[in-house]
């Protein structure tokens, strides 16, 4: 059994407080990603589960044991570096057998399974080659190899992809998936890439500041995000201000800076004392992807009118503003439109292939459904409707 | 010829001349130690090997010899010892102790040495190490240690900690992860802070006049008397040996330093 369990984990470094109050449970084989922009506190977590930090407070268990106090070379953890950390002195073989010579293996066995190990991640070919030679890939793999060839009870990745550039890392990805899978080994990946998190994980869990801030399963933390900080951080969204104009039994009507009032459904999860009051100010999260546009005036642009609209729940809930194109950004597969509403600019994209490109004047007409519009309020702390 | 090929030219030119005229002196000692009068002067009258045969019946030079290859090795181990465990430690825990220990290990290069030699002296009357190799070989460690340990230290700098990070990860404890992920790749940095701290013990003058006694003096120390009595040259025979166990020393170094470099171009 290896499930871990960290519980209010801490570690200062002189006044600094770099991990606050971590606690979770990580399940036997399941591959957690920690992620979180860079100080946020999820390395040093990574190397106090590895025993190459001590925890200034709080407790971690593998398996049933407690080894808090363990230093790193007794745990049963093993580590990619993000830089790989290969020994440069040693050959490619020697560094995957390395582990194996601290353990006491003979040498015969131990050169045979690091060759297994390397054939496994494909580097069979350069056993006996300088490892300073080999390409970032390749460093990765080996770094990979040598991690796993001491049969850990928990593998620890930190960043080990940040390295590499992006299709490189996106086959990395797919690879670290399917070792997961086939040794059903407890993971832990570290990562600031979130589309990386999405890809790998079984759960996620988002560092900031030091802190755990929420964990759950990659849909879970991106349709249910518990504060405006994991919304933020989880791919791109315009966050537009406003203040609640009324509330009735079935919606919330919030009146914007968009010049107009914006119509949530209420889906009756709140509390009576969570409930928003008349007059608080909250920031609406409009994301990209629930917007839809459409020329301002439909009938000059034939075929646009009977463009696919959201899905709509409710009649009631569906909104819309008018704005200018400011800005066109062709980001490769999508293109991103700049575009003012009243005081302030709203952006929204359509992949390439959609028909009907616009171009900077032009009106267009932004609409969505207002049961897809995620509320928070000015603590940053997530609205339940 | 180019402008920047002329002024380079013109530059190593310049910087010849001046490594030629620094170097001559060195010539000079050499060629003197050839010399068949029992008068220094240059250039000799006439050339012989009077005086190499002098040198190895004088047992004063040769145990001389001997007690300056003891002290150098002395301190080169004290020393070395010292200043990479230091280096090693503050790059380790860079706390306050090692805020405080980068200025305090300078201290002894900044005391005159004959202000340290006379307090030695009277310290290690007292300590009964009067007149010791020890009292030498600690003496020699107090100017040598900080010179290896800021050798380390740049050395250190340049090392990739997650090496130790990774050894430690993969199973070797503290002494086998120094061992098998730090050593190798300090070596050379290693070697060099030991050569300096041999080389330093080697050529120390003051500290050793003060401390060590007939049966311990070191090379320089007899040097010095020989001369005051009388200027011939048996000065430069030594001189002469001292000149050729640095270069051969510089050769091993090279060697040493490169070696991993070279096999692998042979290979």
């Amino acid at each position: 059994m290896s499930e871990i369990t960290l519980s209010g984990l801490e570690k200062r470094y002189g006044d600094t407080l770099a991990v606050e109050d971590v606690s979770v449970t990580i399940d036997d084989g399941e591959l957690l990603c920690l992620l979180g922009p860079s100080g946020s506190g999820k390395s040093t977590t990574l190397r106090m589960l590895a025993g190459l930090e001590t925890p200034t407070d709080g407790e971690i268990h593998i398996g049933d044991e407690d080894v808090t106090d363990r230093p790193a070379y007794e745990r049963t953890t093993a580590t990619v570096f993000q830089d790989w950390a290969l020994f440069p002195h040693k050959t490619v073989l020697e560094n995957v057998a390395f582990g194996l010579k601290m353990q006491g293996t003979g040498k015969d066995e131990r050169r045979e399974r690091a060759k297994e190990m390397l054939e496994r991640v494909r580097m069979g070919e350069y056993a006996d080659d300088d490892p300073m030679n080999l390409s970032g890939g390749q460093k990765q793999r080996v770094a990979l190899a040598r991690a796993l060839a001491v049969n850990p009870d928990v593998l620890l990745l930190d960043e080990p992809l940040s390295n590499l550039d992006k299709r490189l890392s996106e086959d990395m990805q797919i690879e670290l998936r399917e070792i997961h899978e086939e040794l059903e080994e407890t993971f832990v990946h570290v990562t600031h890439d979130q589309d990386e998190a999405f890809t790998l994980a079984d759960r996620i869990g988002i560092m900031a500041d030091g802190s755990l801030v929420q964990v759950g399963e990659p849909n879970e933390v991106y349709e249910n995000p518990k504060n405006r900080f994991i919304e933020a951080f989880l791919g791109d969204t315009n966050f537009v201000a406003g203040e609640v104009e009324r509330t009735t039994a079935e919606s919330v009507h919030v009146e914007t800076e968009l010049g107009r009032e914006v119509v949530l459904p209420r889906t009756g999860d709140a509390d009576d004392a969570d409930a928003l009051t008349e007059g608080e100010s909250v920031a609406l999260s409009l994301r990209p992807e629930v917007l839809s546009i459409e020329p301002a005036d439909a009938a000059t642009s034939d075929g646009e009118s009977d463009r696919t609209q959201p899905v709509r729940t409710d009649g009631d809930t569906t909104n819309a503003v008018v704005g200018t194109v400011e800005n066109v950004l062709y980001r490769g597969s999508t293109i991103r439109y700049s575009v003012a509403v009243e005081d302030t600019s709203v952006f929204v994209e359509r992949t390439v292939a959609d028909s009907g490109a616009f171009d900077a004047g032009d009106e267009i007409r932004i609409s969505w459904d207002g049961a897809d519009v995620l509320a928070f309020r000015d603590d940053g702390s997530r609205v339940d409707l | 010829m180019h402008r920047e090929q002329f002024e380079n030219a013109l530059f190593r030119a310049g910087y010849l001349a001046i490594l030629v005229f620094m170097l001559l002196p060195l010539a000079v000692v050499v060629v003197t130690s050839f010399a068949e009068s029992g008068n220094l002067a240059f250039p000799p009258e006439s050339y012989s090997l009077v005086h190499y045969r002098a040198f190895f019946e004088q047992t004063r030079w040769l145990s001389a010899f001997d007690n300056s290859l003891l002290v150098g090795v002395g301190t080169t181990i004290v020393a070395t010892t010292l200043g990479v465990t230091a280096a090693f430690g503050h790059e380790i825990d860079d706390g306050r102790a090692g805020q405080v220990l980068a200025p305090l290990v300078l201290v002894p290069l900044l005391i005159p040495p004959i202000i340290l030699g006379i307090s030695m002296r009277v310290y290690f009357v007292r300590a009964g190490l009067e007149a010791s190799y020890l009292s030498i070989v600690l003496a020699h460690t107090l100017w040598a240690t900080p010179l290896v340990y800021f050798v380390m230290r740049s050395v250190f700098s340049r090392f990739d900690w997650q090496l130790l990070d990774a050894a430690k990860d993969l199973g070797a404890g503290p002494i086998r992860s120094f061992v098998y992920a730090v050593l190798p790749n300090v070596k050379h940095g290693i070697f060099v802070g030991a050569l300096l701290a041999f080389i330093i013990s080697l050529q120390e003058f003051v500290m050793a006049l003060f401390l060590s006694s007939r049966s311990t003096e070191t090379i320089p120390v007899v040097a010095w008397t020989q001369i005051r009595q009388s200027l011939d040259p048996m000065v430069s025979v030594v001189s002469t040996f001292l000149i050729v166990i640095s270069l051969i020393a510089i050769v091993i170094a090279t060697i040493a330093t490169n070696l991993d470099w070279l096999s692998k171009q042979l290979s």
